[in-house]
């Protein structure tokens, strides 16, 4: 733990020099501040469920970034085609049947643990991109609605009752079946863009039909997403709009959006944080769950949630490794961000901070003790 | 007094809310490019140009979208608007689902609520020992799971191995049962109305009749879907017990209660009912949710449900039923919010309106 505590200190570090030189003086102004970040790095090294969670999460993200490059099998070759022997052939260990896949391959003859690898990518980009956009969409509407009060306060939170009223998944639903076409006529109209989209989801330039369904999913998802935030925002705001400093603010002048950015948007941002990080898990598992239900990519984007939704055709029998890989696959992405969200949760609340700190440092005062008595 | 007032005010601003849902509902619908009656209609029907104009004059899709949206609305509320897919009345297709939906969500609620409590009590009372970390992990793990994977694993286990469970039909009551619930509005003034509503949910229409072989077996078809429900969920709400209950527990006035020497009994009653108040907002929010219809469970545990009908509907652009979902979701959305208030104001003697 003490490494993780060494590392992160490092980066602190880092980071604090990097803007010593871009601001001379920066260092001396924010004191207090690097001095609770590292207090906060103490406190997440000292916090099992964050170091777990922590490593999980950094592990989606580097297999995220790389997996399409180490993936040793491109996703479109079906190689049932050339060799039907490998027609869903079920895991085995190298010496009985070595020559074919570890993990099994799917119906298409190809290998799934290199398809583990695409998948992370699109789910992975696919909860970042919806928790980035809905997210400040959510927080940005409920400072409005919070700090303005009033008539404005009043249509944007009748607005996220009507989003909430309606189940979630329904909408998404609705949405995912409807966007599609449009996506197609924009991503026609602006081919950079397309080649970019297809580039981050490393999928071929003949996807791109899938492309536009992915990107629906996501879009569903972003508009489903905002409200929670919005509601939670909201109230935060209600009740820090009424402290004193807020009211200097704003006897000294300041513009609305100067004290929503920079006074009160600080003091709701780490209950955000934390909820983002759920989030991500959340994004990942509804993104999934709607390509599951067939309204994402068809066949031969590997996306988790549709190949799982393809191998219950033959489930058990003929298909269980697939459910069970890709159905690991999606719980260690979602449990690693889980994770580092709950760890997050008990390191960003100042109450909890300090109970982590005493603790450790009882702790450490013990063991030094009885190494000082033995 | 002020409670009626303001449960008057709240009310009506649920009004706006449900129009709200139906309007953007029928927005979606309307700015979609394709053409929903040529889904509708399917083989020969698809060739004959007269038929298509007739169904689309039936819907008003001849007349502005304001003329559409009305008929839509007026049609729903008279009880004529017609499933152009199923060609029945939505009433009735809604009236079939929706008790289904209401049995899968009392399952899920019950195995929710069994999972949660006492798990959520132990762990608050054996803070920072091996049990409360277990309890944190199980929560963690029911909001990681990929639904539809344990949904699959669940049915191997208990179906594919053991048959304790079927995941074909809906047990219904017999119909002479069903005959003497729906004669019970003449026969009863004011109950017999409620009565005839709840019977309505196979389950209880049962009940009342004593036919209790098919409880037996609507319980046999609905624990499974329950169980998947509560084991996702149920981790969730154990820890939001912990967490509350130690708030309470750590608080001032039990201090005080503990200080005087009260019997245990009367401090744990003090401390659950504070415990209730936040439990009561997330279980209502969690039950709303259930009763919107588990699409995934539905679609995995072949139940015909809300979730079910929603999901189709949509892939076939079916607005009629579309919108009627949405009216339902949006009046059973408010339903709970309004009952959450009301039940708020009975148990925090704090809240007073």
């Amino acid at each position: 733990m003490d490494v993780i505590y060494r590392a992160l200190c490092f980066i602190i570090d880092l980071f604090t020099s990097f803007m010593e030189r871009i601001r001379p003086g920066w260092i001396e102004r924010n004191k207090s501040k690097i001095d609770e970040w590292k207090l906060m790095a103490y406190a997440y090294s000292k916090s099992p469920i964050a170091v777990t969670g922590g490593i999980l999460a950094t592990i989606t993200v580097i297999l995220a970034l790389f997996g399409p490059l180490i993936a040793w099998e491109p996703y479109w070759q079906y190689k049932v085609v050339v060799n039907p022997d490998l027609w869903l052939k079920p895991p085995c260990l190298p010496p009985s049947c070595s020559g074919y896949p570890l993990l099994g391959t799917d119906e298409w003859g190809r290998d799934i643990f290199s398809l583990i690898f695409y998948g992370y990518r699109i789910s992975f980009i696919i909860s970042v991109m919806v928790v980035v956009l809905g997210v400040p969409l959510g927080v940005i509407l409920g400072l409005i609605a919070g700090y303005k009060g009033g008539y404005v306060d009043e249509v944007i939170m009748r607005l996220t009752d009507i989003f909430m009223a309606f189940p979630g998944l329904v909408l998404a639903i609705a949405f995912a079946t409807i966007l599609p076409q449009r996506i197609r006529g924009l991503l026609d109209a602006s081919p950079q863009l397309k080649d970019f989209l297809l580039w981050i989801f490393a999928l071929r330039p003949q996807e791109y039909g899938q492309l536009a369904a992915l990107l629906s999913i996501f879009l569903a998802l972003v508009l489903v997403w905002w409200p929670t935030y919005a509601r939670v925002v909201r109230g935060t705001v209600l009740s820090v709009r009424e402290q004193t400093f807020i009211e200097a603010a704003r006897s000294l002048g300041l513009s609305t959006w100067r004290i929503l950015i920079k006074h009160i948007l600080p003091n709701i941002l780490s209950p955000i944080i934390v909820f983002a990080t759920f989030d991500l898990a959340t994004a990942v598992l509804l993104a999934a769950s709607l390509s599951f239900l067939g309204l994402g990519p068809q066949d031969p984007v590997p996306e988790l949630g549709f190949m799982i939704s393809k191998a219950g055709r033959f489930f058990p029998e003929r298909s269980w490794w697939i459910v069970v890989s890709l159905g690991i696959v999606l719980l260690l992405i979602a449990f690693g961000w889980n994770l580092l969200g709950d760890g997050l949760r008990d390191i960003l609340d100042p109450r909890t901070r300090r109970a982590i700190e005493v603790r450790a440092r009882a702790k450490a005062r013990a063991k030094a003790a009885k190494v000082k008595g033995g | 007094m002020g409670m009626t007032k303001f449960l008057i005010r709240r009310l009506m601003t649920f009004i706006p809310t449900i129009i709200g849902v139906m309007l953007i509902t029928y927005i979606i619908a309307y700015v979609i490019p394709t053409d929903p009656v040529r889904a509708w209609v399917g083989g020969e029907k698809l060739l004959n140009p007269e038929a298509l104009e007739k169904v689309r004059h039936k819907y008003k899709f001849d007349a502005p979208w304001y003329e559409q949206f009305s008929f839509l609305v007026i049609s729903l509320f008279t009880g004529q608007l017609e499933d152009p897919v199923r060609h029945k009345l939505v009433v009735q297709e809604l009236s079939y689902r929706f008790p289904i939906t209401v049995e899968v969500a009392i399952f899920g609620f019950i195995f929710l609520v069994l999972i949660s409590i006492p798990l959520g009590i132990i762990s608050a009372l054996k803070k920072d020992t091996p049990i409360d970390f277990f309890v944190r992990l199980f929560a963690l793990f029911g909001s990681s799971m990929p639904s539809f994977v344990l949904y699959y694993f669940l049915i191997l286990a208990l179906f594919v191995y053991t048959r304790t469970t079927y995941l074909a039909g809906v047990p219904l009551p017999s119909t002479a049962c069903m005959n003497m619930i729906a004669s019970y509005p003449e026969s009863i003034p004011v109950l017999g109305h409620i009565a005839f509503y709840i019977g309505q949910v196979p389950m209880f229409g049962a009940m009342m009749c004593g036919e209790w072989d098919v409880v037996v077996e609507t319980a046999k078809r609905f624990y499974l879907p329950g169980l998947a429900l509560g084991l996702l969920g149920g981790g969730f709400i154990a820890r939001l017990v912990r967490n509350s209950l130690l708030d309470v527990l750590s608080s001032d006035y039990i201090l005080f209660a503990k200080a005087r020497g009260l019997p245990k009994t009367w401090i744990w009653r003090h401390a659950l009912k504070n415990v209730l108040v936040p439990l009561v907002t997330v279980l209502g929010i969690q039950f709303g949710g259930l009763l919107a219809g588990a699409i995934i469970a539905e679609t995995v545990f072949n139940i015909p449900g809300m979730g079910r009908y929603m999901y189709d509907s949509i892939a076939r652009l079916n607005f009629p039923a579309i919108i009627s979902g949405a009216f339902l979701f949006a009046l059973i959305y408010v339903t709970i919010n309004f009952i959450v208030d009301i039940i708020y104001a009975l148990i925090d003697p704090r809240i007073r309106y």
